[in-house]
């Protein structure tokens, strides 16, 4: 077959149930030569030992071009199997003109085909599932029992025994081409964490290293220079952030909710998470996330331009507790509930409602001079209360 | 060059200095804020292996560690420094946000962290308090021992000598962790200001200590499981 190597290496790792072709190739095999001690221990109460020898041929020619054909993806597709499996039961057809009646019905001498024909019920597993194996295999069954013309207990094993192994195949197949899915995702995502890491290293080595070093000269020398430093700061923080934050990697739905809040770092705001992750349902997390954003534009708008924030975020197990702190002068006791009273809803709506809709608790410390600091506690779901 | 650690400079103590860093602009800039405010930088080094070897010659008060070294990274570089001069006390200097790196080196003794960003005052300060055996915590840092704390709380293992953290630890560490400094830790808890530091100090050594042992016990394991021959 004129194919590129690299072609072909790429297409048998592509199928996932190679392994089953080759134990079809191999199955066929070993059953011809069963099948041919078969003609050479009965040949001698054959009606026509002959044809036994003819379709015997027939058989081994099949054998080599099904196994040549089993062993390129270009011969595992349903017409060829199909075929297969027609060729294989007109074959086991030609018993009665092969044997005698005598052999036939009274001394459960195998069929001309014998446990050869089970090999197409195999092969339909491994390319169509287990449905398609164990189909394959009630076919075969028709066909013997259409051979002899007589049903009986050994018939229905034979039938119960190739449904069984084309299923079992069948299932074999299909776990094995989800594995290799699995398996092909995790080395994208692989592939993916890896070249973040490479990115992410070839940026602390070159561009955060000069910008770290901007910023801090710049502040000493001071004047436009520190404008200039500010900005190269500023700049740090969001690169140093955007390289540490992991990708979004979802499992089963759930979300890590420190690659976000990482990313709402500046250099007035500090975020804390622990160094594993604190994995969410997608939904909580977003919640938490506007959450925490929504009390730091607060702390923007009532805390002054200088003040400092803090975002603290715990993992308790079964609790979530996420602090925002800043070092402004503090909420006045009696703003919020006045703010509530006056229709602007801001931190009572956005922060309280969202709290209230996770089931959470909301912890409001402040006061002049105090600083505010918010503290929500959300359960986990499926977490008892 | 003085071989050792603290010496007299004209009655006051100064403090020796050792900066490790991969990057030169950024080792020399910083070799040369810490001269200019009366630190002794008595070396420099590019290079995990490098830095080891110099520190055990030189024996620096502090060793200033990036931990973005290459192949041997600046974790493991910590963890022979502290482990072989007890006297000299490991700063992180670290550029990224390197979460579970930070906390690698810290569990392997450093006695503090600090962002690259930060001032040469603050910069300076560290320095000072990390010479005089303070642990330097930054937020993050704090935020990272107490998940870390958790972690090990919620590992399925239950051995006995797993650390714990005190109530008053975890309070300590929570107030750190939301930017409260040592002076105002100390107000809110009632509690006096080295009370404050004893207890940063404590959840630090507690987790390194952990660590040593963890480290010998999985040495002795493997090198039994997998060098049967070494015996003979």
């Amino acid at each position: 077959m004129p194919k590129l190597p690299a072609e072909r290496v790429t297409k048998v790792i592509d199928d996932p149930a190679t392994p089953l072709w080759r134990g079809v190739i191999a199955l066929r095999i070993v059953t011809f030569l069963f099948a041919a001690a078969n003609v050479i221990a009965n040949q001698s109460g054959y009606i026509r030992p002959w044809l036994a020898w003819t379709t015997l041929g027939v058989m081994a020619l099949w054998s080599v071009f099904t196994s040549r054909a089993y062993s390129t993806t270009w011969g595992r597709r349903w017409p060829l199997v199909l075929v297969d499996l027609a060729f294989t039961c007109g074959l086991m057809l030609l018993s009665p003109l092969i044997m005698s009646d005598h052999q036939l019905l009274m001394l459960n001498v195998p069929l001309i085909t014998t446990i050869w024909a089970c090999v197409p019920a195999v092969a339909l597993g491994a390319l169509g599932g287990s449905f398609a194996g164990f189909a394959g295999g009630l076919t075969v069954g028709l066909f013997t029992y259409l051979s002899k013309g007589l049903p009986g207990l050994d018939l229905l094993r034979d039938v119960v025994l190739l449904a069984g192994a084309g299923m079992v195949v069948g299932m074999a197949s299909a776990t094995a081409r989800r594995s290799a899915v699995l398996l092909a995702q995790a080395q994208r995502t692989e592939a993916a964490t890896a070249e973040r890491e490479r990115l992410a290293r070839s940026i602390h080595d070159s561009v955060l290293q000069v910008l770290a070093r901007v910023r801090k000269r710049g502040l000493e020398v001071g004047g436009e220079a520190a404008e200039l430093a500010m900005l190269a700061g500023e700049q740090e923080v969001a690169l140093r952030n955007l390289v540490a934050a992991a990708p979004d990697s979802t499992v089963d739905g759930e979300i890590d909710l420190r690659p976000g809040l990482q990313l709402l770092a500046t250099p007035r705001i500090q975020v804390s998470t622990p160094a594993t992750q604190v994995m969410l349902t997608a939904g909580t997390a977003v919640e938490l996330h506007s959450l925490v954003r929504e009390a730091l534009s607060n702390v923007d708008k009532h805390a002054g331009e200088d003040a400092r924030a803090w975002v603290l975020l715990e993992d308790l197990g079964e609790e979530i507790v996420l602090s925002v702190r800043d070092d402004g002068p503090g909420i006045p006791e009696g703003r919020i509930a006045s703010a509530a009273r006056e229709g602007r809803m801001g931190i009572e709506k956005s922060i309280k409602g969202r709290v209230e809709s996770l089931g959470g608790t909301l912890e409001l410390q402040t006061g002049p001079g105090e600083g505010t600091e918010w503290e929500v506690r959300v359960f986990r779901k499926g977490a008892a209360r | 060059m003085g071989g050792s650690g603290v010496q007299e400079g004209g009655g006051k103590m100064t403090v020796s200095v050792m900066v490790v860093d991969d990057h030169p602009m950024w080792r020399e800039g910083v070799a040369r804020d810490l001269a200019e405010r009366g630190f002794e930088i008595v070396a420099t080094a590019g290079d995990a292996a490098s830095a080891v070897r110099i520190a055990k010659a030189v024996r620096p008060n502090v060793v200033l560690m990036d931990l973005n070294l290459g192949e041997l990274s600046g974790v493991d570089a910590t963890l022979m420094i502290t482990g072989e001069l007890p006297e000299t006390r490991v700063l992180v200097l670290s550029a990224s946000g390197e979460h579970d790196d930070v906390l690698q080196a810290v569990k392997a003794g450093a006695s503090g962290y600090l962002v690259k960003s930060a001032s040469a005052d603050e910069l300076v300060e560290a320095v000072s308090r990390t010479a005089a055996g303070d642990a330097v915590f930054t937020a993050g840092l704090a935020g990272l021992v107490l998940g870390e704390y958790r972690r090990m709380a919620a590992a399925p293992d239950d051995s006995k000598d797993k650390p714990e953290l005190t109530e008053r630890e975890t309070e300590v560490l929570r107030l750190v962790a939301k930017g409260l400094t040592a002076r105002q830790i100390a107000n809110r808890l009632v509690i006096s200001h080295r009370t404050v530091e004893n207890h940063v100090q404590s959840t630090l050594r507690k987790l390194q200590l952990h660590n040593r042992v963890e480290l010998a016990r999985y040495a002795i394991e493997h090198g039994l499981d997998s060098e049967p021959e070494a015996e003979r």
